[in-house]
């Protein structure tokens, strides 16, 4: 069930009425019984591997609930005791994460490695033909998340399964997350609440939103990245780096499209989910991106890979050794910047089993090691050249910086394998051919000079949209200050924009393409 | 505003803005899924969706048809019209797009438990065996909610009034631009159901190597042999399951294979296609036209699974036992679960038609006025033609009629050694006076196109303006009478000479004048041609289906309209050597013209008709 399906609508106001009219009595299994209902349509076998991970989770919380419990009850001093049930604890995590990480490789990389085998080999091996569960990845990751909190005590398991499978099934979030914090999230879910229609409205005004980006930019850039970007790339590289840009626009605004949607739904619900995006477009530089874009994974990846990999054993040895041998700058980052590099290429991996992501994951590693070791040389290079890093062309400039640091990154997210990236690159710089932004190939690329003005027109609202919110404007707390009429266009205007200029899931196809030739 | 309010406002936006999107789309219905009340558009409907709008048609006008062919695109060319015939019937064509024998036993059920079925003519292709029931976009290839049990008239309705607006939009756009010949968002011919090829029927067809540039089809299939026919036997439970509901209902059941270009089955795996009609003559006995020596010759067909509609006509013709309609020997065989394995040994194994049995070159020449001494005109001399005309004897050629030609493409005939044809545009006085007696001493035929408007005359019509004298409809008729001299159309009055028009419109051409609208257009051709014709053929008592366009110059729709009235050969100006095919009446089309004046020396024209 898309978001941009019909019968999604339907199924969030028919949720809400049903949650709202309830509002005396329980109401969490509404919001259990939509997700179920909305999981269930992308076919019942996938529903499987949510009830598992669920369940594996789940059991894993109590196991280790028991077990702190079992500790406090320990006597104090009984140091052989703790050590036993920490061992005890930690196996018991280790193996949840194996289950559950172990089913997001063989769904999602089994039949790719297999392949790796000679082919003597890999006639041997099994294939795993099952289809991939949607949101596999962001609800086992949430799943996870909440075995390590219970383990670290942060917060007490959840006893009850029917709760805890709506904490990881809750259905705005299941296409791509965000990545849910239990503590946030459960208690809201589970809440008691009458109609607070400001809320509503929110939520509404949010999707809104997410819908326009969605469907009105990404959908459409969507077509000229498909075009362009590829094997045997026959354009010149202006139109390629128009690709990438395309690129680009087309990933921020679907993916930050659909977080909004899925916000704006939760909010419907009452419910406040975490911002997953803060305007990456305003970074300042690589480490600051991350900071922006994709946030609940990236905090996702600092509470529970992160920092346990920089305080763990191994690597504060790592420390040791390297301030002893290395000394200065360098042996104080190596330890962290070795836990940077795990972070990014798990990142990298975890995008898809393929050797151009282990590179995306080095390049954005080594960036920023590199901008660690460099830091004070820019400083002092800063001072040199009487650089007061307070104006706002300084400003600008470490924002093109970033996006130039950016977008080299997206040659090889979207290309589909590394040697492509790189000829893509070498022909962006080598032979950029210009004149095919002007001879007509833009409009060969399967969007028309219309579908060009509403993506630039489009960009241009979320961008300035953005440069409000990034000064500390309000777009909803300023619009409900103005009067009837300009509120009520508000809600028109956008509506039939993406009614009209929405590209819809099924897709417009035209006649002329079933018979283009017959 | 309070926020309920803002709530409130929005709901009624939104309810209002959903209202208006599926009130838009009722009133475009641009997939005929309501019936398409107020356009009656259902060629743009059915090319949009076939296997909704067409069922929308039938609830309207199934009183019309008794019988129906089912299938996917490929049974398109089969001729509605000479089913009728054949079977005493009134047929309606239900081929949808990528339709697969699911689609077609859910179609079939509801044709059988809707109207009056008298016979079902079912076609199956090769392709059936590899996909069944597979799942594509619904608002293009989904089925009506009447014809498939497994979709909610809910689902239906919702997903046809919520759909994209831009399909309405292209709608009323297309309203604007559209044409009397088929484009490519009105495929359909609504009153048969048929795919209108009118366009690619009149295209002019020659050597074989130019059809394939033009058509890089056929030279680009996927030859790997790997695709596997794996859903066989859903599609044969599908055709048994036809089977029975016909013979439950007393039907007449009856199972054709479409002809398929041969290098189109190398996609598949060995053995599987022998399989998969093995089975199913076990079904059914069916009327097998998939493979044979015809399948070998690209230009029967428009690509490689969709036969040409001359094909169709070929395919009932055999069905008919009807021997005046050309084709090849092995083509089309009733075959039973008793001589499948001999059948497909042989069809399968086919080999390519001989070029020279099915094929020829003729080249045409065109002359104009002739002259008895070198005027500086350049006009033929009379000498010029007699050294010409025993020239070519001497050659070994043998002069054909046009409608010799005809006859070789249409019905069977035959074609001396070396063809060639003579042509006289304008009907000059002195083609009679100077070129018939030559050409009736040395028994040569020659055809002549006459405009209509200067029989007989020297002097410009209804004008002073002298001209080049033409001859008379006597003698006209008297050249007909020896049975060597054709006298066809130049029409009748579209060829006319601008400085001796009064009028601000002048015909130059057979072409549509400036802003004319086609239905104008098409009404003036028909008017022209016809008188033209009738003049024509009551003086010479001979009929008419030959039309040179004057100048050379036509557009499709011209080739189209006189297709309708009759017209078998059209000639231009193009020149080069034609070659014409058996059965392919395109080869008829504009033909080329090797153009004679006084420049031509006699080895000037013996080496242009070298092919």
């Amino acid at each position: 069930m898309a978001f941009t399906s019909w019968e999604f609508l339907l199924l969030t106001a028919g949720a809400a009425v049903v949650y709202y009219l309830l509002h005396r009595h329980t109401q969490w299994p509404v919001l259990l019984a939509a997700s179920l209902i909305f999981y269930a349509a992308g076919g019942l076998g996938a529903m499987v591997w949510l009830f598992a991970i669920a369940a594996v989770t789940w059991g894993g919380g109590l196991v280790l609930q028991r077990m702190n419990d079992a500790r406090k009850a320990l006597p104090k001093g009984d140091k052989a005791g703790q050590q036993r049930i920490k061992r005890r604890k930690k196996a018991v995590v280790a193996v949840t994460a194996v289950l559950c990480f172990g089913l997001v490789y063989v769904m999602k990389y089994w039949n790719t490695t297999v392949a790796l085998f000679p082919a003597a080999v890999e006639r041997v091996l099994p294939r795993w033909d099952f289809l991939m569960p949607l949101g596999l990845s962001f609800f086992t990751f949430q799943s996870v998340g909440y075995v390590i909190d219970v383990y670290r005590s942060k917060y007490a398991a959840q006893r009850n399964p029917a709760k805890y499978l709506l904490f990881v099934s809750f259905f705005p979030q299941m296409v791509q997350g965000p990545i849910g914090r239990y503590d946030a999230l459960a208690p809201q879910l589970l809440a008691q609440r009458s109609v607070d229609w400001r809320m509503v409205d929110r939520g509404i005004q949010l999707a809104m939103w997410g819908y326009f980006k969605k469907m009105v930019i990404a959908d459409r850039a969507a077509v000229v990245v498909n075009t362009v970007i590829g094997e045997n790339c026959p354009y010149g590289g202006a139109v390629i780096f128009v690709g990438i840009l395309a690129y680009s626009v087309q990933l921020y605004c679907d993916f930050s499209g659909g977080i909004d949607i899925t916000r704006g739904v939760a909010q419907i619900f009452g419910i406040d989910m975490a911002e997953n995006f803060l305007r990456p477009i305003f970074a300042t530089s690589l480490a600051d991106y991350w900071r922006r874009w994709h946030v609940s994974l990236g905090h996702w990846m600092r509470d529970y890979l992160f920092y346990p990999l920089s305080l763990s054993k191994p690597f504060a040895k790592l420390g040791k050794w390297g301030r002893r041998h290395l000394g200065g700058l360098p042996g104080k980052i190596l330890a962290t910047s070795a836990a940077t590099f795990v972070v990014y290429l798990v990142i990298g991996i975890w995008h898809g089993v393929n050797f151009r992501y282990f590179v995306y994951g080095i390049w954005n590693g080594s960036l920023i090691t590199i901008s660690m070791l460099m830091e004070h040389r820019f400083l002092a290079w800063k001072q040199a050249l009487h650089i007061n890093d307070k104006s706002r062309g300084y400003h600008f400039f470490t924002i093109t910086r970033t996006w130039l640091i950016v977008l080299f990154g997206r040659y090889i997210g979207s290309s589909p394998r590394l040697l492509v990236a790189l000829s893509l690159m070498a022909t962006t710089i080598l032979h950029p051919v210009p004149s095919q932004l002007w001879d007509g190939t833009l409009l060969q690329l399967g969007i028309t000079g219309t579908d060009w003005a509403i993506i630039g027109l489009g960009t241009a609202v979320v961008l300035a949209v953005e440069t409000f919110q990034e000064r500390g404007g309000k777009v909803r707390e300023t619009l409900e200050r103005q009067n009837g009429f300009v509120q009520w266009l508000a809600i028109a205007v956008p509506l039939i924009v993406i009614l009209l200029l929405g590209v819809f899931r099924a897709g417009y196809i035209s006649s002329s393409f079933i018979y283009g030739q017959y | 505003m309070q926020p309920k309010r803002w709530f409130l406002m929005f709901c009624a936006t939104a309810a209002a803005l959903v209202l208006a999107l599926m009130a838009f789309n009722y009133v475009t219905d641009p997939f005929g899924a309501f019936g398409d009340r107020f356009f009656q558009w259902f060629s743009y409907d059915e090319t949009n969706n076939p296997r909704v709008a067409k069922v929308s048609y039938l609830q309207q006008h199934h009183d019309q048809y008794d019988s129906y062919v089912i299938g996917c695109s490929s049974s398109s060319s089969l001729p509605t019209e000479a089913l009728n015939e054949l079977y005493d019937a009134s047929f309606y064509n239900m081929i949808m797009y990528g339709a697969d024998m699911a689609d077609c036993e859910k179609i079939a059920n509801y044709l059988l438990d809707n109207y009056q079925v008298d016979n079902l003519v079912l076609n199956i292709e090769i392709s059936d065996g590899a996909a069944y029931n597979t799942e594509s976009d619904p608002l293009t290839y989904g089925l009506h909610y009447l014809e498939d049990p497994d979709l909610s008239a809910f689902t239906y309705y919702t997903r046809y009034l919520l759909a994209n607006p831009r399909y309405g939009y292209a709608k009323l756009q297309s309203l604007e631009t559209d044409t009397i010949l088929p484009q490519s968002f009105d495929v359909f011919d609504e009153e048969t159901g048929t795919y209108d090829k009118r366009v690619r029927d009149v295209e002019p067809i020659g050597n074989l190597e130019t059809y394939l540039a033009a058509y890089s089809d056929f030279t680009t299939l996927d030859q790997s042999g790997t695709v596997g026919l794996y859903q066989t036997e859903n599609c044969m439970k599908s055709v048994a399951a036809i089977r029975d509901a016909c013979a439950a209902k007393g039907v007449n059941f009856v199972v054709v294979t479409a002809p398929i270009y041969g290098a189109y089955f190398n996609k598949y795996q060995p053995g599987s296609v022998e399989n998969f009609y093995t089975q199913l003559a076990q079904v059914t006995p069916y009327w097998d036209f998939s493979c044979s020596s015809l399948s070998w010759e690209p230009r029967y067909f428009y690509d490689a699974t969709h036969f040409r509609n001359c094909v169709g006509e070929m395919m009932v013709a055999r069905m008919a036992g009807d021997d005046s309609v050309w084709m090849p020997d092995d083509f089309g065989v009733y075959v039973t679960a008793d001589n499948v394995s001999d059948h497909l040994a042989g069809s399968l194994t086919a080999q390519p038609m001989d070029a020279a049995e099915n094929s020829a070159q003729v080249p045409i020449l065109m002359y104009h006025h002739i002259v008895e001494e070198d005027d500086g005109s350049g006009s033929v001399t009379v000498d010029q033609f007699r050294a010409q005309m025993d020239a070519l004897l001497d050659a070994g050629y043998t002069t054909v009629s046009l409608q010799e030609l005809a006859d070789y493409v249409n019905r069977g005939g035959d074609l001396p050694e070396k063809p060639v044809a003579i042509t006289f545009d304008d009907g000059y006085a002195s083609n009679y006076e100077l070129a018939y007696p030559i050409l009736r001493e040395r028994n040569m035929k020659a055809t002549i196109f006459v405009i209509g408007v200067s029989v007989g005359k020297d002097t410009y019509k209804d004008t002073d303006y002298t001209m080049t004298p033409h001859f008379s409809y006597e003698q006209a008729a008297e050249m007909a009478a020896s049975g060597l001299i054709s006298i066809q159309s130049h029409t009748y009055d579209m060829h006319q000479w601008a400085p001796y028009e009064s009028g601000d419109q002048v015909r130059e051409n057979i072409l549509p004048l400036a802003g004319e609208s086609e239905t104008d257009y098409v009404a003036a051709l028909t008017e022209d041609f016809t008188t033209s014709r009738d003049l024509l053929e009551a003086a010479t008592g001979e009929p008419v289906t030959a039309l040179a366009f004057p100048t050379g110059l036509y557009t499709t729709l011209t080739s189209a309209v006189l297709r309708d009235l009759g017209v078998e050969v059209t000639l231009s100006t193009n020149p080069g050597i034609n070659t014409v095919v058996r059965g392919l009446p395109q080869s008829l089309c504009a033909m080329l013209r090797i153009g004679v004046d006084r420049e031509t020396t006699v080895d000037a024209l013996l080496a242009s008709l070298q092919p």
